[in-house]
């Protein structure tokens, strides 16, 4: 999933800045906690499509995102709908056993409140890919830094990043080498055989990545990691006019926001 | 002439360990030399490696006695970024040092760290690349490359820096025949054509008897011999007792000796054997 | 397919997912009790070709037979009872808190009694030299002995075929030897020995047979002596032949190769040198 092949995609939203979308993933990750009325969710959700769609992304990642989220909504929808202490009641269900919390009746409010807990959901994890998918690591690293996140804190987390595809192949091979060891888990049909054999992936996996990490450590520092000098970075981080632009949309669109929730709009 | 790196007693335990890794080191390395340190698995000689660029005692903890000056630098009170101008590190396992998404940002790194204006960094990664042979690598991913190139790559990252000494942990260990060669050729253009200071931890005695100029033996944490190529492989003794087999061309003489045949000198190199095969036999 | 051949693999062509080209026309039979190494450089394809053997890869096109049975459709689990493979790091292999308990895990898995897996772990431990750390963890062991506790879970599932992916790489040459020896102990049993490897004077003091891949094809197959006559051609595939197989061609010999100390040591006294002169005079 980590190597994303970014010279194929040929994005527009790929020239943006990375501060810019950061920020605006930020933007957009807030309007959406701000509301919890689902018309107003709706409509952030169908400006991030508008977006996907300008940022050329593949609709079948959109799909595969659904689906995977399809069991966690389904929860979110079922917690809400019976235990939303809403006003205006739909449907009286009469429970054998009091559940704590359930006042008996289905009630609008909380189909509505799951409904927009939902379509949040579904808003935040779609933003995401928007800047995975068109900003390289180096790209997102310096503008981290840009934004005055420490340094060694950036490059943990962007090393983490890009340190995932070679532990996810060191777990392809401990799989296969469990395989030769005679054991049928892994080719089990059943969930729960396949994930207790995941588990046994993990003993040899966690101490090869600590190994591993080890060298690195090594490696790192003898290329003077952490020197206290100003670090220089070879990738330059400017913002045009159009990072700009959308800058200023994204803060007007917050201010606009912050406004309506204050006289009330948009909350149930 | 003055060294350019001082090891004088020095003795390094790791933590909870019940005996030290290295016990009483002392050698000197010399500008220009190409050194190799030959010894079995477990003798100490990573430990001894990461002494010279202070990764021993500054990043694993644990008891160091003794000093290491490293280009008049003492490694105890220097930290390991001004060091790292001076020595360059390169560990065994190539794909594990690399980290960065493009061959550019890899070899960059640790420019970027002493922080170097943009133009020098450009320069020198470009300059490092071509020397390794990988100009025009830049925008690769390094995970998507060959051990042999990975290890490459892994050169020109501490080259980029410009030390004067480079230190280099069995770089051809876990490559195939191809990887190896293409590395050593690198390693010994360093030293021939850039005059850089080799020191280089094997298990290719063909590689040693073929480039080094001087061979450490360190066995069990001690410095068992020093000497050129020719005197460590004609002493038999020393070599079984450190688990090492000298050149084949070395093991065919010692039978031959052991058979009668006078053999002043005990060949290293294949062309040195039959050389020597020759002269016996035209004698 | 006669009683005696394990291993058949006809056009044998293998894709990666992603469209790379492994292995092409593959045509090759393996039998019962052989000592076959295959040598090329990274990427050749050796590994991917042995991985086919035990059902790890399958095919793209042609067939791969093991023991009469087509690997297409077989579980690797199930391959494993036929064909043992002991990957290049031992760590990926273990995964029990002590070496009884690694050991023991084939057979009990496989459904033996409970007295049958322990004298079975047992008999195993004392073949391999590891009695003494029966209680040890795995992963407190020296890698040398963590590549025998792999060899040893591999040996309880009681495989006719050891395929050993790159035994001596990365190791001094004790290490190396250890293993080796172990190899050797296992042909000697009866078993059939497959060894990826790049290291040449393994392949010339151990195997009995060298198949040497390039760029997905088999470029040579035939015993040591056939393959590492071959100098020049070797040279072309980026393959560093012993030292003293160069010595002796270099020195003139045409007619036979080399391949060890004792050969050699054997040919320059016999052959090329004249007697050792006598040294006179002594210690008087």
């Amino acid at each position: 999933m980590m190597n994303i092949d970014f010279a194929s995609l040929s994005s527009p939203l790929q020239k943006l800045d990375g501060r810019t979308k950061l920020i605006a993933l930020l933007g957009i990750f807030i309007l959406a906690l701000l509301f919890s009325q689902p018309y107003y969710v709706l409509g952030l959700l169908v400006l991030v499509l508008v977006i996907w769609w300008i940022g050329r992304l593949p609709w079948n990642l959109i799909k595969t995102i659904l689906q995977f989220l399809l069991v966690i909504a389904i929860i979110i929808l079922v917690v809400q709908i019976f235990f939303y202490p809403g006003k205006t009641n739909l449907v009286h269900i009469s429970a054998p056993i009091k559940f704590i919390g359930f006042s008996g009746y289905i009630t609008l409010e909380g189909l509505m409140f799951g409904i927009a807990m939902v379509l949040r959901l579904v808003v935040i994890m779609i933003v995401a890919p928007l800047m995975v998918m068109t900003t390289p690591l180096p790209e997102f690293m310096v503008a981290l830094v840009k934004l005055k996140v420490p340094y060694r804190f950036a490059f943990i987390m962007t090393t983490a990043l890009s340190l995932l595809p070679s532990i996810q192949n060191h777990a392809a091979i401990i799989q296969q080498a469990q395989l030769c060891r005679g054991i049928t888990n892994f080719e089990n049909k059943n969930l729960v055989t396949k994930l207790r054999a995941m588990a046994g992936l993990l003993v040899p996996l966690i101490l090869g990545t600590f190994r591993d990490s080890q060298t690195l450590d090594v490696a790192m520092s003898s290329r003077a990691f952490g020197a206290p000098v100003k670090r220089t970075f070879l990738l330059e981080s400017r913002l045009s006019a159009v990072d700009y632009i959308i800058l200023v949309t994204t803060v007007l669109l917050l201010v606009a926001g912050i406004y309506l929730r204050i006289r009330g709009y948009g909350a149930l | 002439m003055q060294p350019i790196v001082e090891f004088r007693e020095v003795t390094f335990s790791y933590p909870r360990a019940d005996k030290p890794a290295i016990k009483n080191i002392g050698f000197n390395l010399y500008p220009g030399e190409f050194l190799a340190m030959i010894g079995p698995t477990g003798a100490g000689k990573s430990t001894l490696c990461y002494c010279f660029n202070g990764v021993v005692p500054q990043l694993f903890s644990g008891t160091l006695n003794g000093t290491i000056i490293v280009s008049g630098y003492d490694t105890c009170q220097v930290d390991i970024p001004v060091l790292a101008e001076h020595v360059g590190l390169v560990v065994q396992n190539a794909r594990t040092q690399l980290f960065n998404v493009t061959v550019l940002q890899e070899v960059g790194f640790g420019c970027e760290n002493l922080g170097w204006p943009r133009h020098e960094i450009q320069k020198r990664v470009e300059e490092a690349l071509a020397f390794v042979g990988l100009s025009g690598y830049e925008s690769r991913q390094p995970s998507a490359l060959s051990g042999g190139q990975q290890q490459r790559v892994a050169i020109a990252c501490v080259l980029a820096m410009n030390p004067e000494i480079l230190v280099l942990d069995e770089p051809t260990s876990e490559l195939d025949p191809v990887g190896s060669e293409q590395v050593m050729e690198v390693i010994a253009r360093l030293n021939r054509e850039l005059g850089k200071t080799i020191f280089m931890v094997t298990h290719d005695m063909e590689f040693v008897a073929k480039y080094a100029s001087r061979v450490l033996v360190l066995n069990d944490g001690c410095l068992m011999e020093d000497g050129t190529p020719e005197n460590i492989f004609a002493k038999e003794d020393l070599l079984k007792g450190a688990r090492i087999r000298p050149p084949q061309v070395c093991e065919v003489s010692q039978q031959l000796r052991q058979d009668g045949y006078s053999i002043p000198q005990i060949p290293i190199s294949l062309e040195g054997g039959v050389d020597t095969f020759r002269r016996l036999r035209d004698e | 397919m006669s009683d005696n051949e394990i291993i058949r693999c006809q056009d044998l062509h293998f894709s990666y997912p992603n469209g790379l080209e492994a292995l092409k026309n593959i045509n090759l039979t393996i039998s019962r009790g052989e000592y076959v190494a295959f040598v090329g450089q990274n990427g050749s394809g050796k590994t991917t070709l042995v991985k086919h053997f035990n059902g790890l890869l399958k095919p793209t096109q042609g067939s791969v037979q093991v023991f009469g049975e087509e690997t297409r459709g077989k579980k690797v689990s199930a391959l494993a009872r036929k064909v043992g493979y002991v990957f290049q790091n031992p760590d990926d292999m273990l995964f029990c808190s002590s070496v009884e308990e690694e050991v023991a895990y084939g057979p009990t898995m496989l459904g033996f009694e409970a007295a049958e897996v322990k004298e079975k772990v047992e008999s195993i431990l004392q073949e391999l030299g590891l009695v003494a750390h029966k209680e040890t963890h795995p992963f407190a062991l020296s890698l040398g002995d963590r590549q025998r506790l792999a060899v040893a879970c591999v040996l309880s599932l009681d495989p006719e075929v050891f395929a050993f992916d790159e035994p001596t790489t990365g190791q001094d040459y004790f290490g190396g030897e250890s293993i080796m020896e172990l190899v050797d102990q296992l042909h000697d049993k009866g078993k059939t020995i497959l060894i990826i490897t790049h290291d040449m004077p393994l392949v010339a003091e151990h195997a009995h047979r060298v198949v040497v891949i390039n760029q997905g094809q088999i470029a040579l197959d035939g015993t040591p002596k056939d393959v590492f006559s071959q100098t020049e051609y070797l040279r072309t595939l980026s393959l560093r032949s012993p030292q003293v197989t160069l010595l002796a061609q270099n020195l003139g010999l045409k007619d036979r190769t080399v391949l060890n100390i004792e050969e050699m040591v054997a040919w320059l006294e016999k052959e090329y040198l004249p007697a050792p002169k006598k040294v006179t005079g002594g210690i008087a």
